[in-house]
C-alpha cells in the first residue's frame, strides 16, 4: 500500500466520523437505490422497455423507476433505444459496467 | 483556490447574468473586480435554461461565453462556492467577510478529468435538473460548469473512498475545512438573482404533491439539448404528454401568498415553453390559462402573436383547484372569464405552474443597504438612478431590485458598473484633493 493510499484512508475514517457516521436512514437509502437498480438492469437484458413496462416488471412505482433509468442514461449505462406509442424505450448499453451506480472504476 | 488580493476596487456578489456582466464591464474600464458566486459554478439560472425569448437563440450559447470571459479575465478574481457574511463600511471602503465551503477537493490541483464522479456509486437528485436528473455524490455540477471542478456532498457520501482511489492527482481532501476571508473593496456591485416561489405556495394547484404538477424551470432542463430527459415527460411515468396545462399568475399578483407583483417574465416563458413543446411535439396541445398577457418588451407582443399561430391555446380562466386522477392525468377546476364566468373541469397529462420571483438573497444585518418590503433592494431614485442602493457605494443589478427579463438585467448591470466606476473616480479625486490639502497644510 502505496503512502498516498494511507494517507487519504486516514483523512477518511476521519472524516467519517466528523460527519457522523453512516446513519441506518442512509443505510436503507443506498441499500434500496441498490435494490432498484439491480432489478431495473435484470428486467433490461431482456430488451429495451418503457418506464410502465419495467414498473410491472419489476413491482416498483414509475416514478422511482424513470428516476433511476434517467441516472443510468445520464451516466452513459442506459440508451434511449426509440419510442413506442408516447413512452420512450430505454435499454442497457452494451458493455456498461455493473456497479450500483457508478463506473465501477473505483472497486 | 484563485489568489485573492487583500483590496479590489470593486467586489460583484452574485455570478449570475448581471453579476458577470457588471463584473466585465467594470473589470473593463480598468478596475480590478472579485466576482463572488455561492453555489459551485457562476452562470446562475440562465445557463440552465433552454432558449431565451423572443429570439429562441440558445441560453447557454449565449451565457458560457460571458462565463469563460470573466472566469479568465485579467482583472477579475472569482470565488466561487463562497457565502457573503457581511459587507460593512469602514475608512471610505466596504470589507466583505466571506466563508468558503469545502468542496473537499484541492482545486489548484484538480484537473476536472471527472473520473471521481464516474467512480462514485451514489445517485442523487440534482439541484440542476430539479431533482428529476441525477448526479452522484461527488460531482462536477454540470457539463459548462466554470470551473470545471467536482464538489462533493457529506450529506450522500457513503465514505467508500471510491473518488480518492481513482484519482490521478492526489486532490480529494476529505479534511478540507470551510474558510474564513476578508477582502476590502471601494464599492460593492450586488446581482443576487431570483429564486422562484414554492411550488407548495398555492396549495389548490398540487405543486409538490402531484407528480405532473411541475416548475417552469424543470420544464427548461426536459427541453435542454443536455437536459436529464431528452423529451418533455411526466415525472410520474415517462410519456410524452399529449395534453400541457400551464397556469399562469401560479406564485405572482397573489396578496395570499405575499408576492402582490407581477413578476413580468411569466407570460413570455410560458409562451416560449409552449412554442418549443409545439414544435417538438405537434400532435401536443398546449393551453394556458391567464388572467392577462403582458407581453411588454421588444419584439414580445409579436411573439405572442407567433404563439397563437403555432396553435398555442390561450384561455382567460381562473384556475381554482387543481386535483390528480389515478393514471396521474390532473383536472383542472376553471373559471372560465370569456364565457361569463362558467365553470369547467379540464384534464390535461401535464400541467405547469408559472412560479413568481422573489428574492434568492435577503441579507437584512448583513448588507447595509436597504430593503423593499417585498425583499428585493430598495432603489431609492428608481426613475433616475436605477442602480443605486441605499447606500453611496454599493450598486444593485438584475431581479435583485426586483423581477425582470435577461436583456433589462444585463442592461442594469452594465449601469451598475458605470455608476460604480463612477464613483471610484469621484472617490479617488475627494482623496487625492485631501491629500493635496493634507500637503498644503503641512508645509
Amino acid at each position: 500500500m502505496t503512502e498516498r493510499r494511507i494517507q487519504w484512508q486516514q483523512d477518511l475514517k476521519q472524516f467519517r466520523e466528523r460527519m457522523g457516521g453512516i446513519s441506518e436512514s442512509k443505510k436503507a437509502w443506498a441499500k434500496r437505490q441498490k435494490d432498484i437498480l439491480k432489478a431495473i438492469r435484470s428486467a433490461l437484458r431482456g430488451g429495451p422497455m418503457t418506464v410502465p413496462a419495467l414498473a410491472a416488471a419489476t413491482r416498483l412505482p414509475a416514478r422511482d423507476v424513470l428516476w433511476h433509468v434517467l441516472a443510468l442514461k445520464r451516466y452513459g449505462q442506459v440508451v434511449e433505444t426509440g419510442l413506442d406509442g408516447d413512452y420512450p424505450k430505454y435499454g442497457l448499453k452494451e458493455g456498461s459496467h455493473e456497479s450500483p451506480g457508478g463506473s465501477g472504476a473505483g472497486k | 483556490m484563485a489568489k485573492i488580493q487583500a483590496h479590489y476596487d470593486g467586489a460583484v456578489i452574485g455570478g449570475g447574468i448581471a453579476g458577470m456582466q457588471a463584473a466585465l464591464d467594470l473589470a473593463g474600464q480598468g478596475f480590478r473586480v472579485l466576482l463572488v458566486e455561492r453555489e459551485p459554478s457562476i452562470g446562475g439560472i440562465m445557463v440552465g435554461l433552454n432558449k431565451v425569448f423572443p429570439t429562441l437563440d440558445c441560453s447557454s450559447c449565449i451565457c458560457t461565453p460571458r462565463m469563460a470571459e470573466a472566469a479568465h479575465h485579467e482583472r477579475i478574481d472569482l470565488l466561487t462556492y463562497t457565502e457573503v457574511e457581511e459587507v460593512r463600511r469602514t475608512d471610505g471602503h466596504f470589507t466583505l467577510r466571506l466563508l468558503k465551503k469545502p468542496r473537499y477537493v484541492v482545486e489548484e490541483d484538480c484537473i476536472g478529468c471527472g473520473k471521481c464522479e464516474q467512480a462514485c456509486d451514489w445517485f442523487v437528485p440534482h439541484e440542476f435538473d430539479y431533482g428529476l436528473g441525477a448526479r452522484k455524490a461527488i460531482y462536477i455540477p454540470h457539463g459548462n460548469a466554470i470551473p470545471q471542478l467536482p464538489v462533493l456532498d457529506p450529506e450522500h457520501c457513503m465514505f467508500d473512498g471510491a473518488c480518492a482511489r481513482v484519482c490521478p492527482k492526489n486532490c480529494i481532501d476529505f479534511l478540507q475545512q470551510p474558510e474564513r476571508l476578508e477582502v476590502k473593496a471601494g464599492s460593492v456591485i450586488i446581482a443576487t438573482g431570483l429564486k422562484l416561489t414554492p411550488m407548495e405556495a398555492k396549495k389548490e394547484y398540487g405543486g409538490g404533491r402531484y407528480a405532473n404538477v411541475i416548475s417552469p424551470l424543470l420544464m427548461e432542463r426536459m427541453q435542454s439539448s443536455n437536459g436529464p430527459t431528452g423529451h418533455v415527460m411526466r415525472p410520474s411515468d415517462g410519456r410524452i404528454p399529449r395534453s400541457v396545462a400551464y397556469v399562469q399568475c401560479a406564485g405572482s399578483r397573489d396578496r395570499t401568498i405575499g408576492v402582490p407583483y407581477c413578476s413580468r417574465v411569466c407570460c413570455m416563458y410560458a409562451l416560449k415553453q409552449a412554442i418549443l413543446i409545439r414544435q417538438h411535439h405537434p400532435g401536443t396541445e398546449v393551453t394556458l390559462y391567464y388572467m392577462d398577457i403582458r407581453a411588454f418588451g421588444k419584439g414580445y407582443e409579436q411573439f405572442f402573436r407567433r404563439a397563437l399561430a403555432e396553435g398555442v391555446r390561450v384561455v382567460k380562466a381562473k384556475v381554482g383547484r387543481i386535483t390528480e386522477e389515478p393514471d396521474g392525468d390532473l383536472v383542472l377546476r376553471v373559471e372560465l372569464i370569456d364565457e361569463g364566468g362558467r365553470v369547467a373541469e379540464i384534464r390535461h397529462d401535464l400541467v405547469v405552474l408559472s412560479q413568481g420571483l422573489i428574492p434568492a438573497w435577503r441579507p437584512v444585518g448583513i448588507v447595509p443597504a436597504r430593503l423593499d418590503e417585498d425583499g428585493f433592494f430598495e432603489v431609492p431614485e428608481v426613475t433616475t438612478r436605477p442602480a443605486n442602493s441605499s447606500v453611496d457605494g454599493i450598486f444593485v443589478a438584475g431581479v435583485a431590485t426586483g423581477p425582470k427579463d435577461i436583456p433589462d438585467s444585463i442592461v442594469e448591470a452594465g449601469a451598475a458598473a458605470m455608476e460604480a466606476a463612477m464613483y471610484l473616480d469621484r472617490i479617488s479625486r475627494v482623496e487625492a484633493e485631501e491629500a493635496a490639502m493634507s500637503e498644503v497644510s503641512n508645509d
